[in-house]
């Protein structure tokens, strides 16, 4: 296999978007070529999980594709719900690798809030077992507020240890221009004060609302090249040292052990193992918090913390931008947003920020080994990567 | 009528699946249909739950009970909650009924109450 890196990047506003799903999609690359330094590409991937149901347009890689005017460069839609974007970024990786193309674009687009929300829950939901989940009226949530329920009685993590996460992550997102919330908030705020119930109200008992990632609209995109084309842009270079992908049980409630997330961990060990380093070396992640408590299991499953510590690591603020190993400096899904086909182009995007120490003011300190987790299904399909910056 | 939800018994190494696979997930041996269908038991164990209070459409209430049950056979099952105040290793006992209602169809499925 050929050596593969991430030469320019490229990321949209998430937030309501009023533009055509295909220049969400479009603009990032325009962006990603720019950074590239370069026109063309041999190949374009578009990550997506609901353009034909919620935006009513199939194709959209030949919408996409087109719009760049990059014809006649072959251009296909990956869609793995919302692990797409992980998806996306290996099958570049692969292309390149292969030998079989030299340049590929890989982007992430979603445009979620052109329906209500109703709509947007359910359409979430038909990632659920249709006939033994879907049908009772369970939701990604609600998945994840039963699995909080039983984290915490195995564990003892708290509400508290939660709104530690938003906050974190709500305070990275106003580092971040193109992050959706733009809001600081406190943990007295959202669940000491009087007015806790009604500005923070529970979404799937015991997660409240400020535990939710919000619903968003928005594009990121990575171009993907050989090393001999990488070296040209004279850019520090960035390897996509390894990649990792497990799948899980369908149903939650099939899980040998419900408070792991199998998936993620294998994930993450493939992800390590390929790119021949260890969790210890990672110096930047970002882990998908679509609900806080994600983010604290995934911290201990792809193994920067051991099972049941990762809330008291978050306590001792390891995850914080300072701290030993910053986790979603960007603002995570929480705070930058979860346009769900977009999100995993948008974890490498940052990482890329992040290891070519161009991050202003949300910059890690000197990272080298940068790392994210792209968590499909309730963790039924899950995406590893893992970057390292070579000069 | 009695309603009943099934689980599916591989007939090469008699491992029970809930819901149904085309290849068992144990010994991954058997040919398409080689499973015997068998009744869930309605009686078990409460795993986790949740209170749902952002619904999808179809369902024309104000919250949603939600909980996985470990039934007396070792089988896991989602399903929905008709119980005050549930609490994890609370005995429950389920019955098929009516879970989501769309406009031309209904999805039966399990729902339990506190035995």
């Amino acid at each position: 296999m050929r050596d593969v890196y991430a030469i320019g990047i490229g990321i949209t506003s998430f937030t309501r978007l009023e533009f055509p799903l295909s220049e969400i999609a479009a603009y990032p690359v325009m962006m990603a070529l720019k950074d590239a330094g370069i026109r063309k590409v041999d190949h374009l991937y578009v990550a997506n999980m609901g353009s034909g149901r919620v935006n009513h347009q199939t194709g959209l890689a030949s919408a996409v594709v087109d719009t760049l005017s990059l014809t006649p460069a072959g251009a296909e839609v990956i869609e793995n719900g919302p692990a797409s974007g992980g998806s996306a970024v290996k099958q570049g990786f692969l292309a390149v690798a292969s030998g079989m193309h030299d340049v590929v674009a890989v982007t992430g687009a979603e445009r979620m809030r052109e329906v209500n929300n109703l709509e947007v829950t359910e359409f979430v939901a038909t990632l659920t077992h249709p006939l033994a989940e879907y049908i009772y009226g369970v939701t990604l949530p609600s998945l994840a507020g039963m699995f909080t329920r039983a984290y915490m009685d195995k564990y003892g993590v708290t509400s508290r240890h939660l709104a530690m996460v938003a906050v974190k992550n709500q305070n990275n997102a106003l580092l971040n221009e193109f992050a959706h919330i733009q809001q600081a908030i406190t943990v007295e705020g959202i669940l000491d004060s009087p007015e806790a119930l009604t500005n923070n109200p529970y979404v799937a008992d015991p997660l409240r609302f400020f535990d939710c990632c919000p619903v968003s609209d928005g594009g990121a995109s990575v171009i993907l090249a050989t090393r001999e084309v990488a070296e040209k842009t004279g850019r520090p270079l960035v390897r996509l040292a390894g990649i990792g992908q497990a799948t899980d049980t369908h149903c939650v409630h099939e899980r040998d052990e419900p408070t792991d997330l199998l998936a993620v961990r294998r994930a993450a060990a493939q992800s390590f193992k390929m790119a021949g380093v260890s969790p210890s070396d990672v110096g930047v992640a970002e882990l998908h918090d679509a609900f806080t408590i994600l983010e604290i299991v995934e911290s201990e499953e792809v193994g920067f913390f051991k099972k049941g510590e990762g809330h008291l690591a978050l306590e001792r603020g390891e995850t914080q931008i300072g701290g030993k190993i910053p986790i979603n400096p960007s603002g995570g899904l929480k705070g930058r947003g979860h346009p769900v086909g977009a999100t995993g182009v948008a974890q490498v995007y940052e990482i890329v920020h992040q290891l070519r120490g161009e991050a202003g003011k949300r910059q890690v300190a000197d990272p080298r080994i940068g790392f994210t987790c792209n968590f499909g299904g309730f963790g039924n399909n899950v995406v590893c990567l893992t970057f390292a910056r070579e000069n | 009528m009695k309603r009943e939800i099934y689980a599916y018994r591989c007939r090469k190494c008699g491992h029970l699946h809930y819901p149904y696979r085309m290849v068992c997930a144990k010994c991954g041996e058997n040919e398409h249909n080689e499973f015997d269908p068998e009744p869930l038991p309605t009686t078990g164990t409460l795993v986790t739950f949740t209170e749902l209070y952002a619904l999808p459409g179809d369902f024309e209430v104000p919250t949603l009970g939600l909980g996985i049950v470990e039934l007396e056979n070792g089988i896991r099952i989602t399903g929905q909650l008709q119980i005050d105040e549930p609490a994890g290793g609370m005995k429950v006992i389920g019955e098929v009924e009516v879970v989501r209602s769309e406009e031309y169809e209904k999805y039966y499925g399990m729902i339990f109450r506190e035995a």
